[in-house]
């Protein structure tokens, strides 16, 4: 047993309201850099969309990810002897256009503009080549809101019935927010010739190591997230960094502290990492179980004893027993990897959203017998739809989380309304009164110290000559000569 | 004069400055290490002239550097006249090849707007050396007939006698002026290799042919 410790993300979608704010936060800390205009480190997308960069879930076009073969796992774009002779031109690579050509809008022309008939105009101009750009037709969230498009949404690879996106009456759409998901198997790591991605052995971040990257660009295309970015001007790739100079502090990620409808849990989970290999290796649909199975249990006394042997301190134990990731992930079981099937085990977890309440006329949306709810086979979002995007297409257990969330708040109603609770809701859905009155915590009023559970990090252990000026991302030497 | 400049004073500055710049640059500012790949920028036309460039120039290279690593198996293999002429016709024609890739590379810089805030003062000065190089290059191995035989007995003891510093220049003194001007752009691009992209050659992924998939750092171990 070779227990390591990770710092994980959970993400509620059955609240995010697509506001974007994680996004802005991000990009003011860490990309508001020449070259990489174009990068959202965070970006939120609307599901069914094509996303960011578009298409990004198509393996066909981007090659990312792992593939199983012969019992064994392979980079899916290529092995080490074909990736020598492709790193003049790499095949898979997304260009700027699979993003969009990132621009700003020239504000002085609006006091240096001649006199004229008309009011002058902030005329937008690209930001990679400083021409001025007649009409913008890309941005990082070009599709949003759009999930009944003809354009974006049908291209959606989640949809089994890409019609239904045209159905006005059963049109659905959620929003994904999706960061770097720091894989306990990266693929990025494992396509780069220079060895200049790297894990970190203490919380399992995912990093770049600038001084290293040659920018050969293997790894923007191996990661099947497409979180890694090739930035322009300095030649080099860059990634979410999982604002490891703030957690290491024990604060919060930027993305989350800013996160306007408090979706989302950072805390510390407690994994196996001889076991990986062995549960990527299982088909799709149980990919999610071998997941959980990775897990480990934070208050088994064996499990800590190995993981005080890696180095796992005190502090960071406690914290991975009281971690909301924990409970989200593995003890309730209702956050799920997006797209487990491309087996880079993912260590960013998402809560299914839930579709909305909606009338109960009409032969659509016929309701249960308990009457607040549709069947759950009558939900405006199709479970295939969810089971697609977060467990590997296994149907059944997108079906028991949905039935946690809708026994959570029939039950949670009937409280409010003084009115009886039926124990065989929630018995029904594996829940208790207990564990449903923590999970409604969590989901609803945990204060910021409940949600996010980061332990800081012993810099003490860390030479300080070493360390000094080697936290954060600031780049302090010039990279090359701007224009 | 001009010979003196050419084959004794440009080779000793161009490895001076390799041998103590590169270092210099590896260890006081490695974020400038890169090969400035442009491919995110514009790839259409990049496809059809990196890989003929690459393709053609480093087979090409390969064989300068083997004859003067082993001149002695050299000669005898090319001794016979078969192979001679399979030889010089494989080397013009990845000569021809790589002329291709740096003609398209350096049309490509002028024809698209997007790089012009990517293309520097260097990027002109290595393309159009490089294009010389490969120019110059295959206008010898047209209009100077078995120079893989030739080079055998003329440039590669000149260079021998680099190394020992006691250069004989006498090897190379009568030759044409577009072979000195061959020769000269060679140390040019060698001494310009330190400050400029040209970097990327001395990367060798070996680490990455033996290591395991996942590379782990950890601070305490």
């Amino acid at each position: 047993m070779d227990v390591r410790a990770q710092l994980v993300m959970v993400f509620n979608l059955d609240k995010c309201i697509g506001c974007h704010t994680c996004s802005i936060s991000c990009k003011n800390i860490w990309t508001d850099r020449k070259g990489a205009e174009y990068m959202w480190w965070n970006n939120v997308e609307t599901k069914p969309g094509v996303g960011y960069p578009k298409k990004w879930e198509n393996q066909e076009k981007f090659k990312g990810g792992w593939l199983r073969e012969g019992g064994k796992l392979k980079l899916r774009a290529m092995g080490k002897g074909p990736t020598l002779f492709n790193m003049f031109f790499q095949p898979n690579m997304p260009k700027l256009d699979d993003y969009y050509e990132p621009f700003d809008f020239d504000y002085s022309n609006l006091y240096k503009a001649p006199p004229g008939s008309d009011q002058p105009v902030a005329e937008a101009f690209s930001q990679v080549s400083g021409e001025r750009i007649e009409k913008i037709t890309g941005g990082p969230n070009w599709d949003d809101d759009l999930s009944g498009s003809q354009v974006y949404a049908v291209e959606d690879s989640n949809l089994e019935d890409n019609t239904l996106v045209a159905d006005y009456g059963r049109m659905f759409m959620h929003y994904l927010p999706r960061i770097c998901n720091h894989c306990l198997n990266p693929a990025c790591a494992a396509s780069c010739p220079s060895r200049a991605i790297y894990k970190r052995g203490e919380d399992g971040v995912v990093l770049v190591d600038q001084e290293v990257c040659k920018g050969w660009r293997f790894c923007t295309s191996a990661c099947p997230y497409k979180k890694v970015y090739f930035n322009w001007q300095s030649g080099k790739a860059e990634k979410c960094i999982f604002c490891f100079p703030r957690t290491e502090t024990g604060q919060c990620n930027a993305c989350a502290h800013s996160c306007v409808g408090r979706i989302r849990h950072v805390g510390v989970l407690l994994y196996d990492a001889d076991r990986v290999e062995e549960a990527l290796l299982k088909p799709d649909d149980q990919l999610v179980a071998a997941h959980r199975d990775v897990i480990m249990d934070p208050h088994d006394p064996a499990v800590r004893e190995a993981a005080r042997k890696n180095g796992v301190s005190d502090q960071w134990l406690e914290a991975a027993e009281k971690s909301p990731v924990y409970a989200l992930v593995k003890e309730f079981a209702v956050a799920l990897p997006l797209h487990p099937e491309f087996r880079t085990m993912p260590m960013a977890y998402y809560i299914p959203s839930l579709s909305p309440v909606i009338s109960s006329g009409g032969d659509l949306h016929e309701l249960a017998d308990h009457g607040t709810f549709p069947l759950l086979e009558k939900m405006r979002a199709p479970i295939s739809f969810l089971a697609s995007l977060l467990s590997g297409g296994n149907q059944e257990i997108i079906a028991d989380i949905l039935r946690k969330q809708i026994a959570l708040r029939l039950f949670k109603r009937a409280d409010n309304l003084g009115q009886p609770v039926e124990e065989s809701i929630l018995k029904n859905a594996g829940l208790d009164e207990a564990g449903a009155n923590r999970l409604y915590r969590l989901f609803t009023i945990a204060p910021y110290r409940e949600r996010n559970v980061i332990p800081t990090q012993q810099r003490e252990e860390q030479d300080s000559n070493q360390r000094k000026g080697a936290s954060g991302f600031g780049i302090l030497k010039k990279t090359r000569g701007t224009k | 004069m001009l010979n003196s400049f050419i084959f004794i004073v440009l080779p000793y500055a161009a490895l001076a400055l390799v041998i103590f710049v590169t270092p210099y640059r590896f260890f006081s500012n490695r974020l400038t290490w890169s090969a400035y790949s442009t491919q995110f920028l514009e790839s259409k036309t990049l496809f059809w002239g990196i890989n003929p460039w690459h393709y053609g120039i480093i087979p090409v290279l390969a064989a300068h550097f083997l004859g003067v690593v082993a001149p002695g198996p050299l000669k005898v293999f090319l001794g016979n006249q078969t192979n001679l002429v399979v030889i010089e016709s494989i080397g013009l024609a990845l000569g021809l090849f790589a002329v291709f890739g740096c003609l398209v590379l350096l049309l490509r810089r002028v024809n698209t707007p997007l790089l012009k805030r990517v293309t520097f003062a260097s990027d002109w000065v290595l393309l159009y050396l490089l294009l010389t190089q490969a120019l110059t290059g295959v206008y010898i191995a047209t209009f100077m007939r078995w120079g893989s035989q030739w080079y055998l007995h003329t440039a590669v003891p000149y260079l021998w006698s680099l190394a020992s510093f006691n250069p004989q220049i006498e090897y190379m003194t009568d030759f044409p002026l577009v072979f000195k001007l061959h020769v000269a752009c060679a140390f040019l691009i060698v001494a310009l290799l330190p400050f400029t992209k040209l970097v990327h050659l001395l990367y060798i992924p070996v680490h990455y042919l033996m290591d395991p998939p996942i590379l782990y750092r950890w601070r305490t171990k």
